[in-house]
């Protein structure tokens, strides 16, 4: 088991590592950030002053060394636009994106393992059916304009709730649900899968044999072996979503990373959007670590492989 | 009217259950919004016009412009005399204190033009403290003021961008990434009828009533306890916390919408015109490149641009209320402004004529720059598109447009300028036509004529020079104007709140009704 | 006893007549309810994408700032000239709507081919090789998902400018993932086949052997991996266009009609339903199709 933990670390560091230098790179090749940083009405001088200052003009490896070992002590530079460190901002901002994505993962989950589950519980019925529909739109239907619709119905004709900013719990409800929609086909199908596998495998069958109440079957032993895959899946799923938050943040004004990271790009704020990239990327990273670690737990045969 | 009775019905669903509203009346708090992010909230080193409204709220100036006679009161100065038309003489305030208990003095008055004027202080817009020589103390409550030249319009940017600040507070900047003092990080400390109490950067600026404003101030006493600016950046969130209850006041509203609200009259709609002017600038110096491929060095191509737009029908179907087409680079109220200058009519026909006859009978390509109200730009793009000139929108924040339009990347870009609302044609054709980074005219006779009108105090010369300038600029359409704005504002029923043409909001002189 | 193995060896009347292979392909495709709907739809998405110039009532780029907002046939104060209404600038909307089916198909199937020809040739790779290789393509891989697409996307476009061409190429070269990975484990899955061994131990070169052994085997895990990643594409194209960073004005981008109605959509809720409703059936025709085709050619993966 430790072998296998420090491998995957291994990996999990390694991935960082080269994210964080095709983000660098990508950055810097783009635009100048000596200009950036100078800012407006800058003379030549002054750009060429803060070029020597900060290092622009060295080599790309010596540059990404020095912010390597800069940003290992937790320093990422200082946001040309709100000419704080870096590292504050980004912690300002990551609680309200993870609130989103734990509230939108858990929406996903409350709508998808019931259904999931339903569906494998009675196939090829019309609760099937309704399952996979709704599995089939949640795929089909852009986050964003779902995101319009609720606005509209939950926050304008409705009035029942708030469609800006962050101020209650209140406010990440429409987001959650705009963001957790599209996972839920996936977790959904992956749910019913397999609790279909589980239930007709001989292990129920024999249990049931024994003569055990069938709820005690199914929720006991049947669940908990369906939900391996799931907790993996719902990890990515969440990595994912604390990534592809930047449309939904902005449609309902919520200050998380990627509002920031929308804001940064278009003011060209290399530091922070340099930043973004890793902070998403790593908590990828550490959930599909935590996923493997929990599966290599859970199910011991992966170890060994 | 569907629309109408549904949210007829929302609303009185909303009075059964109480939707927090942390805004209004109820808790003596102004919500206002604006989509744009204020990263530095003082005067001087911000030049959006956020900062320009918080400035006149949260400072003081020597003169205060009368909003309906344009005259100069006495507001920090008690009184002020031309001593030659050099210098300028004002008798400083007794009793008056800044908003951290210190006495406000002539010494704080003589710091702070002193500090701005310098060339490196880092103020964004130059013309305002360009005209400064130096400032004195002549007495103890007496202040002189110099000019570099004779500049007749000094007044207008005294009573307008000049802002008097403590006297210490320049010490306490922090140090930038080129290792000087960036004064655009001192603490926002001001005489005025509000105090600013906290500012988050790109979120939300509050402002507190100050109960001690000095009696006698021609801004009156503040009424509202509590200002809360927010940056919401959408629009459609503005209007549905407008219609929800959580936001007070917005404006900027679209034709389109406003018309909507007015409507369904849960709030006030009300349209002002403002001295916002809208244009789209040429590389008429060929700043873009010098080259043959530079379409804009040809003065057929420019007209036909001219031609190509039909700025009425901009006017009437896009923007609407009280804006009107524009001829020259001024606004019409603005001294020295004149519209007898060579006018270009829509005639699409001619604009291809022209274009053909340029050598571009297909017409050409080109990037075009805009940050604000994109339907305009499109507009223009589409009729541009019509004759043939394939347009390829690059709309970005005003910063970075305004980058780009200083290092002169944007050849051909569609911007407005609301002149400080300074009520001189040096606030606005002085500013882009005198040489420097926003002059995309470069001629000579322009900058000649522009500085004669900023410095001679006879007025019939700087009408003259001023006309000569205009003149030029609009035969060689180094801008062509497009029209001044018509602001659509829009706020809830419970405030008692007129707008102002200077498109600077009082709401140091509103009240809950 | 001999009559019976003499009648065996003859080929009865049923065999003779049994369907081959490929009808009973088309005859479970058209049993399958998903696949014939999304199937018929998505023709007649293809059909408007491709004859839009005779389809459309009028020309998409054709304004009148004097038209604008002009409510669809369904309302009162609608007209039959703008059965769709008209946009902000006074645009018909029905035909931006059959314009930009074009655009959004355009882009989907371009982003596909690149990022599919990218993820094929690297899943493969990792497939048919293993060890070392294996190694650095699923590290790369890792590394790709650990990258957030629309982040990287975004910046790219900011930085470079957006154009039709350039979303095209950043989408294809940020979407191959599920390519690589299907693909990947659908070559791993035929590679330990028998023919493959024989292959092999006839001397074929490699490139042979995953051309003719392979591929044919794993075409339908392609297509199938295809079909949802155009549909993929389509949706991050809106996205993108949505924030202003995709396709530029004044094209017919569904995804940019939808940010252009935004301003208008708590007043007449059509200017961005209609818009949203054609992306939402594109996209689902795309799905269902490619669902159905995962079912009808490898049905034992159905449950």
């Amino acid at each position: 088991m430790l072998r296998y933990t420090l491998k995957r670390f291994g990996v999990a560091l390694l991935v960082a590592l080269t994210v964080s230098v095709v983000a660098f790179t990508l950055l810097r090749l783009s635009g100048d950030p000596a200009a950036a940083l100078a800012g407006e009405g800058a003379t030549e001088e002054d750009i060429e002053y803060v070029r020597k200052h900060y290092g622009f003009d060295q080599p790309l490896l010596t540059q990404y060394s020095a912010w390597l070992v800069k940003a290992l002590k937790g320093d990422f530079g200082v946001s040309v636009y709100l000419k704080t460190p870096v590292s504050e901002i980004i912690f300002e901002r990551a609680p309200t994106t993870l609130i989103l994505g734990l509230c939108a993962l858990s929406f996903a989950l409350i709508l998808s393992i019931p259904l999931g589950v339903l569906a494998a519980m009675y196939p090829n019925t019309i609760i099937d059916r309704t399952a996979l529909t709704i599995a089939v739109v949640g795929q089909a239907l852009p986050s964003f304009f779902f995101a319009l619709v609720l606005i509209i119905v939950f926050g304008v004709w409705l009035r029942m709730l708030p469609i800006s900013g962050s101020g209650s719990w209140l406010n990440f409800i429409m987001p959650s649900v705009a963001l957790g929609y599209y996972a839920t086909p996936a977790i959904m199908r992956l749910t019913r899968a397999g609790m279909m596998d589980v239930l007709s495998s001989d292990y129920i069958r024999t249990a049931r044999a024994k003569g055990l109440r069938p709820r005690v079957v199914l929720f006991k032993h049947a669940l908990r072996n369906a939900i391996i895959p799931v907790v993996s899946l719902s990890a990515v799923q969440l990595g994912f979503m604390l990534g592809g938050s930047i449309v939904i943040e902005t449609i309902f004004s919520l200050n998380g990373l990627g509002n920031l990271a929308w804001q940064s790009i278009q003011r060209s704020d290399f530091e922070v959007m340099q930043a973004i990239v890793l902070t998403v990327a790593s908590f990828y990273i550490v959930l599909t670590f935590l996923a493997d670690m929990l599966n290599a737990f859970l199910d011991p045969r992966i170890r060994v492989h | 009217m569907k629309t109408k009775l549904m949210i007829a019905a929302a609303l009185a669903a909303t009075a059964l259950t109480s939707n927090a509203a942390l805004a209004g009346k109820a808790d003596d708090t102004l919500n206002w919004s604006t989509t744009r992010d204020v990263d530095v909230a003082l005067p001087y080193f911000n030049n959006v016009r956020e900062t320009v409204i918080l400035t006149r709220h949260t400072w003081d100036n020597l003169l205060y412009r009368d909003t309906k006679t344009f005259e100069y009161k006495p507001l920090l100065a008690t009184s002020y005399k031309w001593v030659d038309n050099k210098t300028l003489e004002f008798k400083i305030r007794d009793g008056v204190k800044f908003h951290n208990g210190q006495p406000f003095t002539a010494d704080d008055v003589v710091a702070t033009y002193n500090l701005v004027s310098k060339p490196d202080s880092g103020v964004l817009t130059k013309r305002n403290v360009s005209w400064i020589d130096h400032a004195e103390k002549t007495g103890p409550n007496t202040v002189r003021v110099y000019l570099k030249n004779t500049f007749p319009a000094a007044l207008e940017y005294v009573s307008g961008p000049m802002a008097i600040f403590p006297k210490d507070i320049w010490a306490t900047a922090k140090k930038d990434a080129k290792g000087k003092p960036d004064y655009g990080t001192v603490a926002p400390i001001g005489t005025g009828p509000y105090k600013m109490t906290k500012v988050v950067p790109g979120e939300r600026i509050e402002l507190e009533k100050n109960a001690d404003y000095w009696k006698g101030s021609p801004k009156g006493q503040p009424s509202i306890g509590k200002i809360v600016f927010r940056t919401v950046s959408d629009p459609e969130a503005q209007i549905a916390e407008l219609l929800s209850g959580s936001l007070d006041w917005i404006w900027d509203v679209p034709k389109d919408k406003a018309d909507q609200l007015k409507l369904i009259g849960i709030a006030n709609v009300v349209s002002a015109p403002t001295m916002r002017v809208n244009y789209l600038a040429m590389d008429v110096a060929g700043r873009s490149g010098k080259g043959k491929d530079n379409p804009w060095l040809n003065d057929k191509v420019r007209k036909a641009v001219a031609h190509a737009i039909d700025r009425e029908a901009i006017v009437k179907n896009l923007v609407g209320g009280a804006a009107k087409v524009v001829h020259s680079a001024c606004y019409p109220s603005q001294f020295g402004c004149t519209s007898d200058v060579p006018k270009y009519n829509y005639d699409p026909a001619m604009a291809k004529k022209l274009l053909a006859e340029a050598g571009y009978p297909n017409g050409f390509s080109t990037d075009i720059y805009a940050y604000r109200q994109r339907p305009v730009t499109e507009a223009i793009m589409g009729y541009l598109g019509k004759v043939g000139i394939k347009t390829n929108l690059k709309y970005m924040q005003y910063k970075a447009l305004r980058g780009f339009a200083w290092d002169g990347t944007a050849a051909f870009h569609n911007m407005t300028w609301g002149s400080y609302s300074v009520n001189d044609v040096s606030a606005i054709a002085s500013h882009f036509f005198n040489g420097g980074r926003d002059d995309y005219c470069r001629d000579q006779s322009v900058i000649d004529a522009l500085k004669k009108g900023d410095t001679n105090t006879d007025p019939e010369v700087r009408k003259a020079a001023y006309k000569q300038a205009l003149t030029t600029v609009a035969k060689k359409l180094c801008w062509l104007p497009m029209f001044s704005y018509s602001k659509y504002y829009s706020f809830t029923h419970d405030l008692d709140f007129t707008p102002t043409a200077d498109e600077i909001p009082r709401f140091f002189t509103a009240k809950w009704k | 006893m001999n009559d019976m193995t003499k009648a065996e060896k003859l080929p009865s009347a049923e065999q003779i007549l049994e369907p081959s292979p490929t009808s009973l392909l088309l005859k479970r495709a058209f049993g399958h309810a998903g696949m014939t709907i999304g199937g018929g739809v998505l023709l007649v998405i293809l059909v408007m994408a491709l004859f839009s110039p005779w389809l459309a009532p009028h020309d998409p780029y054709a304004f009148d700032l004097a038209k604008k907002y002009i409510d669809p046939i369904w309302h009162a104060n609608g007209t039959w000239e703008h059965i769709l209404g008209t946009d902000g600038q006074g645009r018909d909307y029905l035909s931006r709507i059959i314009y930009g089916a074009r655009v959004s198909l355009l882009i989907g199937f371009a982003a596909m081919l690149i990022s599919g020809i990218l993820g094929t040739a690297l899943g493969v790779a990792a497939g048919y090789f293993g060890g070392r290789v294996d190694m650095v393509i699923t590290f790369i891989i890792t590394t790709r998902l650990a990258m957030p697409a629309i982040l990287v996307a975004l910046a790219v476009v900011a930085l470079v400018g957006s154009s039709m061409w350039i979303v095209i190429w950043v989408l294809g070269l940020l979407i191959w993932d599920r390519f690589a990975v299907v693909m990947r484990s659908a070559t791993q899955q035929v590679r330990n086949m028998d023919y493959v061994a024989a292959a092999r131990a006839l001397g074929c070169s490699t490139a042979r052997i995953v051309l003719t052994e392979i591929m044919p085997n794993i075409v339908n895990s392609l297509i199938v991996v295809a079909t949802l990643e155009v549909a993929h594409a389509v949706l991050l194209e809106a996205a993108l266009s949505f924030l202003g960073l995709g396709v530029q004005p004044p094209t017919p981008s569904w995804g940019l009609m939808i940010s252009e109605g935004k301003g208008m959509m708590f007043f007449k809720a059509w200017v961005i339903g209609i818009p949203g409703a054609a992306l939402f059936a594109m996209v689902l025709c795309i799905n269902l199709l490619g669902d159905g085709i995962r079912d009808v050619t490898a049905p034992e993966n159905r449950n």
